[in-house]
C-alpha cells in the first residue's frame, strides 16, 4: 500500500509499497510508488507489470543470465547533488564492436518528489545521468557530426546498437530483457549527451563524469571504488587545462628570457682587457712558451672570453694557456686548438674547421694577471701568426638557449600527456585515429 | 601542476640570471694552485696538464 501524499502541505514521507511475485511468492517492495512501470522480482527475475494490480509476469530471464550484483544495492539511499535518492532499479546493457561484447551498468534512482535520475558505471568510470527537457540541435559540417545543446558543442563519439542483458529492481519505462536500442553519444568532456532511438521515439539525456570515490561517498558505500581502467568517452582530460595554462605561463618566462638576454647584453662590460699579436716559427728549436705582460681584471667575478685569431692555412696549432692571477699563483688552464684546412675535390672546393678560437673562462676573480702561452704545431709548417685577445664580463648567450630548453621540456611533456589522453579516449570512438583502425582490420 | 611549473621556471630564471651574473661557463678549466713565481721568468718551467694533448692533424 502506498502512503500517498494525500496531505500536500506538508508532504507526508514516502512509504514503499509491499506486494508479492505472483511468479515465486516472493515479498516485493515497489519504492518508487505508482511511477515504476516495471519491477523486477529479485528472487526469481520475472519483469512484472507495475501498473497492474495482479503484477501480470512480463519476461522471465533468469535461466538466460547469471547474476551481476549491482555495486549500489537496491534500496541503497544516498545523497547525490544534495538531493537524496535510492537506488530503485539496475540494469546491464552491452554493445557489440568487432564481435566484442562491452557491457556497462546503469542505476535507476528514485527522489518521490524530484523523480527518477540515473547513474552509469563502465570499467569504474561512471556517470550522473539526467533526461532532457529540450532538444539539442543536430548539425553536421564536412562530414564532423555535432549536436548543440545550451550554447555547448558535442561531438559524435560512437553509434551502437545496446541490448539490454540483465535487470533488476524497478523502471519507469517498460523494460525487456533482449530489447535493443540505437544508443549515440555525443561529447564534450566532462558531459556527454545520449540519444536512444527506439523504433520512432527518441530520448536525450546529459550525464556528467563523476568520480567512483564520490559515489562511494554520496550513497555511503562499504569498501573502496574500483580503479577506473583506460579513457572514458567524457572524462575530463587532467592536462588540457594544464596545457593551456603552461602555454601562457612559458610564454611569460620566454619573454622574460629574451628580456634578461637584452638586458645582460646591454649592461655587460664586454670590455678589452689585453691584446698581443705573436708568430710561432715551426722550425725553431727554442723553448717556445712565454708569458704576457700583466693586465688588471676589475669589478665583480666574471667571465674572461679569450680570443685567438691565426693565419693558419691548411695547418694547425695548439695554444697551452695558463691564465695566472700574480697575487694568489691561481691559475685557469686549458688547451685550445685552431685548425683551418681547405681544397678541392670531385664536389668542388671544401674546407674544414676556423682559423679562429673562442673560450670563456668561467667566474675568473678581480686581481692581477698574465697569460703563459706555449703553442705547438708540425715543425717545418714555417711561421703562424696569431693574435690573442682577452674581453672581460662577456654574456653567455648559450645559457640564455638552454633556459629556454629547460622551460620548453615540461611544457612539451604536459601537451604530448594531454595528446596522448585524446589519443586514448578518440581511439575507443567511430572516429578512431588510423593505426587503432588498421590495428581492428588486422584482427578481421 | 600549475604552480609546480611556476616555481620551477623561477628556478630556472634565478639559475639563468646567477650564471651570467657570476660569470659561469661552459667551458672545461682546470684550477690550478700554487703556481710558483718563477714562472714569470721561465716560462718553460710551467708543465700544462694538456701538454700531453693528442692533436688533430687533419683536411680531407
Amino acid at each position: 500500500m502506498v502512503v500517498s501524499s494525500d496531505h500536500p502541505n506538508p508532504p507526508a514521507t514516502p512509504q514503499v509499497k509491499a506486494m508479492n511475485c505472483p511468479g515465486c511468492g516472493a515479498a516485493l517492495t515497489l519504492r518508487s510508488f505508482t511511477q515504476a512501470v516495471t519491477v523486477v522480482c529479485q528472487s526469481c527475475h520475472s519483469i512484472l507489470d507495475a501498473q497492474d494490480p495482479q503484477l501480470k509476469i512480463l519476461q522471465q530471464f533468469q535461466k538466460t543470465t547469471g547474476e551481476d550484483p549491482p555495486l549500489i544495492p537496491l534500496g541503497t539511499r544516498g545523497k547525490l547533488r544534495g538531493t537524496a535518492y535510492e537506488a530503485v532499479g539496475f540494469q546491464r546493457r552491452t554493445i557489440h564492436v568487432d564481435g566484442i561484447p562491452y557491457s556497462w551498468h546503469e542505476y535507476v534512482l528514485f527522489n518521490p518528489y524530484k523523480g527518477f535520475r540515473y547513474l552509469t558505471e563502465y570499467n569504474g568510470h561512471w556517470n550522473d545521468v539526467s533526461t532532457l527537457k529540450a532538444l539539442p540541435t543536430l548539425n553536421s559540417f564536412v562530414g564532423e557530426v555535432t549536436v548543440s545543446y545550451l550554447g555547448e558543442k558535442y561531438r559524435h563519439f560512437q553509434t551502437a546498437e545496446a541490448a539490454t542483458t540483465y535487470v533488476l529492481g524497478e523502471f519507469p519505462w517498460q523494460v525487456r530483457v533482449g530489447e535493443t536500442n540505437e544508443v549515440t553519444d555525443y561529447v564534450s568532456p566532462p558531459r556527454v549527451l545520449s540519444s536512444e532511438k527506439s523504433g520512432k521515439e527518441v530520448s536525450w539525456s546529459m550525464g556528467e563524469y563523476v568520480s567512483g570515490r564520490d559515489v562511494w561517498k554520496a550513497f555511503s558505500l562499504a569498501g573502496e571504488p574500483s580503479q577506473p581502467i583506460g579513457v572514458y568517452e567524457n572524462q575530463p582530460s587532467p592536462f588540457s587545462a594544464d596545457t593551456k595554462q603552461i602555454w601562457t605561463i612559458f610564454a611569460a618566462f620566454a619573454l622574460l628570457v629574451i628580456v634578461m638576454l637584452i638586458g645582460f647584453a646591454s649592461f655587460a662590460g664586454n670590455e678589452q682587457v689585453f691584446q698581443g699579436d705573436y708568430a710561432f716559427d715551426t722550425n725553431s728549436r727554442s723553448e717556445p712558451s712565454f708569458v704576457t705582460d700583466p693586465f688588471e681584471l676589475k669589478g665583480r667575478t666574471s667571465t674572461l672570453e679569450l680570443s685567438t685569431h691565426t693565419s693558419l692555412d691548411n695547418n694547425w696549432i695548439y695554444l697551452n694557456y695558463a691564465l695566472v692571477n700574480q697575487d694568489t699563483e691561481k691559475a685557469y688552464d686549458f688547451g685550445r686548438e685552431v685548425s683551418y684546412y681547405h681544397g678541392y675535390d670531385e664536389d668542388g672546393s671544401w674546407t674544414e674547421g676556423s682559423r679562429s678560437d673562442s673560450v670563456a673562462i668561467p667566474s675568473v676573480p678581480p686581481g692581477t694577471y698574465y697569460l703563459r702561452v706555449e703553442p705547438e704545431s708540425d715543425r717545418g709548417h714555417g711561421t703562424i701568426h696569431y693574435a690573442i685577445t682577452a674581453r672581460r664580463d662577456v654574456p653567455q648567450f648559450s645559457f640564455f638557449g638552454i633556459a629556454l630548453l629547460a622551460l620548453l621540456v615540461p611544457a612539451a611533456l604536459i601537451t604530448w600527456r594531454s595528446i596522448n589522453f585524446e589519443h586514448m579516449r578518440w581511439a575507443e570512438s567511430d572516429h578512431a585515429p588510423m593505426e587503432s583502425r588498421n590495428d581492428g582490420d588486422d584482427d578481421e | 601542476m600549475r604552480a609546480l611549473y611556476l616555481f620551477y621556471g623561477l628556478i630556472i630564471l634565478a639559475l639563468l640570471t646567477m650564471a651570467e651574473y657570476r660569470g659561469w661557463s661552459l667551458a672545461s678549466v682546470n684550477e690550478v694552485k700554487n703556481v710558483p713565481r718563477s714562472v714569470r721568468d721561465n716560462p718553460g718551467s710551467y708543465r700544462s696538464v694538456y701538454s700531453s694533448y693528442h692533436h688533430y692533424t687533419g683536411g680531407k
